[in-house]
């Protein structure tokens, strides 16, 4: 009798309670984020608040959230862990996988700036005068990530700061979440190829300085050690250009090496060439990654360097990209303005066919303004456009008799003799001229006199208005100009061209300059001497005093000639020179068709953050760079006066080809160092990070 | 992976026993364990409900619909509480009335609960009992050291098991002139005696 | 039994958590963030409170008349999460400024034993209705009180130099021996 109350009761009151429930969660029903409610099953739902959560709803909605790691609860076990992580959309098949990394190389080698006696917490030690070590952005070493890491993925490592296994991790973000620091970084591959130098980030000098923004310190440690691999892929991550960087890059980066501030810097982009050639002598293409595809179709007119480099960032990025480019092969200004002995053309396409291999779409031959335009792409379904048509028209000096016959101007010149070498080489060679003076002291100027040479021109002369200080070229090419015999005339403004009765280019007058009083900027101006006319006799002149973009496609198109700014050197105009999006919100440009003529690595720099704004832009989010962007900018307690401790040790020279041997051909003139000289000039890199670097080394 | 049997019941009793790895369970550790026998017996009476509802929710598991699989678990864990409940009035009424409150509150005990979800949902019957018999005698030991400690200090006694008729253990330990650190028989003594054993176990486990 | 004692008693010297040992878990795993020591603390005064009258009224009008007394623990626990539900429910559509207060912790204190063992111990005291709501409210902010309480000097203890071992719950525990003594104070008062 008892029981059967007992029961009834039992049953009654449930019934009220389901009911009451039952009803209550359809009138008082709200939407929330139906994985809370996953994510909760997958707790062990015993409320015990053990996870620091006010019970296993509320940790729940913290792992939706992104603010607690899926191994949040601790009575579930690591089954549970799994699947919340699961849950929490790191299925491969849909989206990047998250990975933790340490971006703090500084570790124990940072000095310490208070004597700290409490207890082994990061957290805690950075509450009080937020942290005991000199830098200010550095890792504290007591690893609060390797508590915090459910998956043992990471541990302190020899140098004192956190190491993470990447096989282990699982992108959780726990360690992430406890560094006070913000040293641990949980990032897709996208995430990190859309990064912007900062001013708080930790980086050294010389990648501060690299207008790619390579991270350099970390490819020549892997080389150190022979990752070579491991070094292209930290170069592919910001370059996809190696091997032809690694030839022409004039690196800027060395100038702010801090190895350089006491000794010679090192040799970076020699190693970058090493590690570079090293992948190509093995025959043997890396894999790159690639974002899953997002379904939208991108545009990117020119195969220069700023195109290449945009189109193989966006490529990564999960777009579709077609390249269409009014040349026959792909690299552009590297292609058809730089010589074949500075850049052999079958390693460019070795490189460029590694660009296209990823799934880009290379249209060859067709030229915007001529062949299409900005409408009939917008029709077909492009998404957005990159403008890189780079600067190929060149400056006129304005002077009398320039169009004699004999005459022609630097990229004109380059770009005719390389497409009759690489693609015509049947026909007849281009004019050559017995005696050659070329007027400009930049990088075109030192091509087409070394191209000269090499054609058998018998004496080349460059005629440069100020002194050799001033010329803008690589200080290598000049010195190679130099060895090759190349006769330097300075201080001297040409101010006619003397032509003969059947319009052949007979001589060159000019006048002489001296250097005058220091201006505002603190250099001496040239000024010319008055009666001081000289002629020098020539049978041609090729003028390389500077280029600009082509924009002749503007007139063609409607759309572009009403809306498209430009700057007044005709370069494309856009509001923030690091989003690079023009006056037209889907047009972008970048490179020299932004700027005027520039590096080849400011291109690619350039093409890399273009790439990151279309990828905003067709993601429709901001596309405006962060505040705290270096944009090649350094930071000023990374740059120092002195460094203590240096022993010298001699850069490794550059090895080349013989004068006499090489004057002859247009076989590669700059050599690649040898796997002992890589090895010995990586160890003389001190791996340096914000303000601490490797003192072991020095 | 796959533990043998032995392994999943001897792991309660140290590697995870609840009280000091998890510190899940606190409210009876602290509450009642004033002298040995309380400690044993909430333990006991712990692990009876701890290794029944295991039982009964590794048997039902492929029945419960996982949406509603909390609300059967705490109705099973609370039916298996009145049953040592009305067992406990019967044959130990002096104990039941020790322990007080603390019986009833086994229902929300999370160990009990967390097993249930955690381990006897997704295991065999036999590997339920064993993981329930394991973490019930850790648990139980665990009661039963915290209270001989404090009891010892406390009260000057060791008190195993009382009969109506006698008592199992030794009275007056440290002799008749010792003063009893009452300290360690009331609340603060709780606390601070389970943090210091607490400490002792960091200790002993970080070697 | 007067009201001022019921009061004093249940906040300072009966304190749930520091002298009954009820809501313990939470106790420990809440109190590392004020912030959340404090939702959790206001979370418990409002369930603690209608959870008391709820269960005070099924005992007095169904339990005793019926003399199914054994059966509290179940029906008590049954009421109680159904009530913390509701009351979700009820705070997410109608008051959602106050679920965002509080919503995170009702859930966790279905099975808190602070809200259960309060709950018990008013019925076994046979107190009348008022006496009920008011030993409730006394229990709920007791249990508040020492839990923010304890989370201030929690949040300090990281900054402290504490030797590995004691480290974490080890020195949480100690100092929550400490808070106990110092309520433990209170007992003259009665």
């Amino acid at each position: 009798m008892l029981s059967l109350s007992a029961v009834l009761f039992m049953l009654a009151l449930g019934a009220v309670c389901g009911t009451v429930l039952s009803v209550a969660s359809k009138i008082f029903y709200v939407y929330e984020d139906p994985r809370i409610a996953i994510v909760e099953g997958y707790t062990a739902s015993a409320n015990c608040g053990g996870c620091g959560y006010a019970g296993c709803s509320a940790a729940a909605v913290a792992v939706v959230a992104g603010e607690a790691p899926p191994s949040v609860c601790i009575v579930a076990g690591p089954e549970a862990t799994a699947n919340i992580a699961g849950v929490m959309g790191l299925d491969p098949g849909t989206a990047e996988s998250l990975l933790s990394y340490n971006t703090c190389t500084g570790g124990d080698r940072a000095a310490d700036k208070f004597l700290y006696m409490g207890i082994n917490s990061c957290q805690a030690l950075a509450t009080l005068h937020g942290g005991q070590r000199v830098c200010p952005v550095g890792c504290l070493g007591f690893g609060d990530c390797v508590k915090a890491c459910a998956f043992d993925a990471i541990k302190i490592g020899a140098h004192g700061y956190p190491v993470v296994n990447e096989m282990k991790c699982v992108g959780c973000g726990a360690c992430e979440k406890v560094c006070p620091k913000d040293i641990m970084e949980i990032k897709t591959m996208s995430q990190k190829l859309l990064h912007l130098n900062q001013y708080d980030d930790r980086i050294a000098p010389c990648q501060q300085t690299c207008p790619a923004e390579i991270d350099i310190p970390k490819y020549i440690y892997q080389t150190k050690i022979g990752d070579y691999e491991g070094a292209v892929n930290t170069i592919r991550e910001r370059n996809p250009l190696l091997l032809s960087c690694g030839r022409v890059c004039p690196h800027p980066c060395e100038d702010k090496c801090r190895r350089g501030v006491e000794d010679e810097p090192v040799s970076i982009n020699q190693l970058k060439r090493f590690v570079a050639d090293h992948e190509m002598n093995t025959g043997k293409r890396l894999p790159i990654s690639v974002a899953p595809p997002t379904g939208k179709k991108l545009a990117v007119i020119g195969g220069g360097p700023a195109g290449l480099s945009c189109a193989y960032f966006l490529r990564r990025l999960g777009h579709d990209v077609t390249i269409f480019d009014a040349m026959p092969k792909l690299g552009g200004m590297i292609r058809y303005g730089i010589p074949e002995y500075r850049l052999p053309k079958e390693v460019l396409a070795w490189e460029t066919d590694g660009i296209l291999n990823l799934g880009i779409e290379h249209k060859p031959n067709v030229a915007l303004g001529r062949d299409f335009d900005i409408g009939s792409l917008i029709a077909s379904g492009y998404d957005a456009v990159f403008l890189g048509i780079g600067a190929w028209k060149d400056y006129t000096l304005g002077v009398e008799g320039e169009n004699l016959n004999g005459c022609y101007t630097g990229i004109n010149f380059l770009t005719n003799f390389a497409v009759w070498q690489q693609e015509r080489p049947h026909d007849k060679r281009p004019f050559i001229g017995k005696k050659c003076v070329v007027i400009g002291g930049g990088n075109t100027a030192i091509d087409c006199v070394r191209t000269l040479v090499r054609l058998g021109a018998d004496e080349v002369t460059i005629v440069y208005r100020r002194t050799r200080k001033e010329m803008p070229a690589n200080e290598v090419e000049i010195v190679a100009a130099e060895h090759e015999g190349i006769n330097f005339t300075f201080l001297a403004a040409p101010t006619r061209v003397l032509g003969d009765e059947e319009g052949g280019v007979t001589g060159l007058e000019y006048l002489k300059m001296e250097l005058g009083e220091p201006d505002a900027s603190g250099r001496r101006r040239p000024v010319p001497i008055e009666g001081s006319e000289t002629v020098i006799d020539i049978d041609m002149l090729i003028t390389a005093i500077g280029q600009g973009p082509d924009v002749f496609f503007k007139d063609e198109s409607k759309r572009l000639d009403e809306d498209l700014k430009l700057t007044r050197w005709n370069t494309i105009d856009s509001e923030d020179e690091i989003a690079l999006q023009s006056s037209i919100p889907y047009i972008f440009s970048g490179g020299d068709a932004a700027t005027g003529a520039d590096l080849v690595v400011s291109a690619i720099g350039a093409g890399r953050r273009a790439a990151r704004s279309i990828h905003f832009y067709l993601a429709d989010e901001d596309i405006t760079p962060p505040s705290k962007t270096l944009f090649g900018n350094n930071i000023p307690v990374s740059i120092f006066e002195s460094v203590s401790g240096i022993t010298q040790l001699p850069r490794t020279e550059m090895p080349e080809l013989p004068v006499d041997e090489r004057i002859k051909s247009f076989v590669e003139a700059d050599l690649v160092i040898t796997e002992d000289e890589a090895l010995y000039e990586s160890s003389r890199c001190l791996e340096c990070c914000l303000i601490c670097y490797n003192k072991d080394v020095a | 992976m796959a533990k043998t049997l032995t392994q999943e019941f001897t792991k309660g009793l140290w590697e995870e026993i609840a009280p000091f790895r998890l510190v899940l369970g606190l409210c009876p550790v602290l509450g009642v364990t004033t002298t040995i026998e309380n400690g044993i017996g909430m333990g006991l009476a712990t692990t009876f409900v701890l290794v029944f509802s295991n039982i009964l929710v590794a048997s039902l598991r492929n029945i419960i619909p996982s949406k509603v699989r909390i609300a059967c678990f705490i109705i099973i864990i609370a039916t298996f509480v009145v049953v040592t409940e009305l067992l406990m009035q019967a044959f130990t009424y002096t104990l039941f009335l020790k322990l007080g409150v603390f019986i009833p509150l086994i229902v929300v005990n999370c160990i009990v609960l967390g097993r249930a979800e955690a381990f006897a949902s997704k295991n065999s019957l036999t590997f339920s009992i064993a993981d329930g018999l394991g973490i019930g005698i850790g648990f139980t030991l665990s009661l039963a050291a915290l209270g001989a400690v404090r009891e010892l200090f406390g009260a000057n006694n060791l008190t195993i098991w009382t009969t109506p008729t006698s008592i199992i253990g030794i009275q007056e330990v440290f002799g008749t002139n010792f003063e009893p650190f009452t300290f360690m028989v009331q609340a603060p003594g709780a606390f601070v005696c389970l943090g210091l054993m607490l400490c002792l176990m960091n200790l002993v486990g970080s070697k | 039994m007067g009201y001022m004692e019921i009061i004093i008693g249940g906040i300072f010297v009966n304190n749930i958590l520091l002298a009954q040992f009820l809501g313990n878990c939470p106790f420990l795993g809440t109190s590392k963030k004020m912030e959340t020591a404090v939702g959790m603390a206001m979370a418990v005064v409002f369930v603690l409170v209608l959870a008391g009258v709820i269960t005070w009224v099924l005992y007095t009008f169904f339990l005793v008349p019926y003399k199914l007394v054994y059966m509290r623990t179940i029906a008590f626990i049954l009421v109680i999460a159904s009530l913390v539900q509701f009351v979700e429910m009820f705070l997410k559509k109608s008051i959602p400024a106050l679920y965002a207060g509080l919503g995170i912790f009702l859930p966790l204190i279905t099975t808190n034993c602070a809200v259960f063992g309060a709950c018990i111990l008013n019925v076994d005291k046979d107190l009348n209705f008022m006496k009920t709501l008011v030993q409730s409210v006394a229990y709920a902010v007791g249990f508040g009180l020492a839990l923010i309480l304890f989370a201030g000097v929690r949040e300090r203890i990281i900054l402290a130099r504490v030797p590995k071992p004691l480290q974490d719950t080890s020195i949480g525990l100690v100092t929550a021996g400490i808070l106990s003594l110092t309520f433990y104070a209170f007992k003259g008062m009665i």
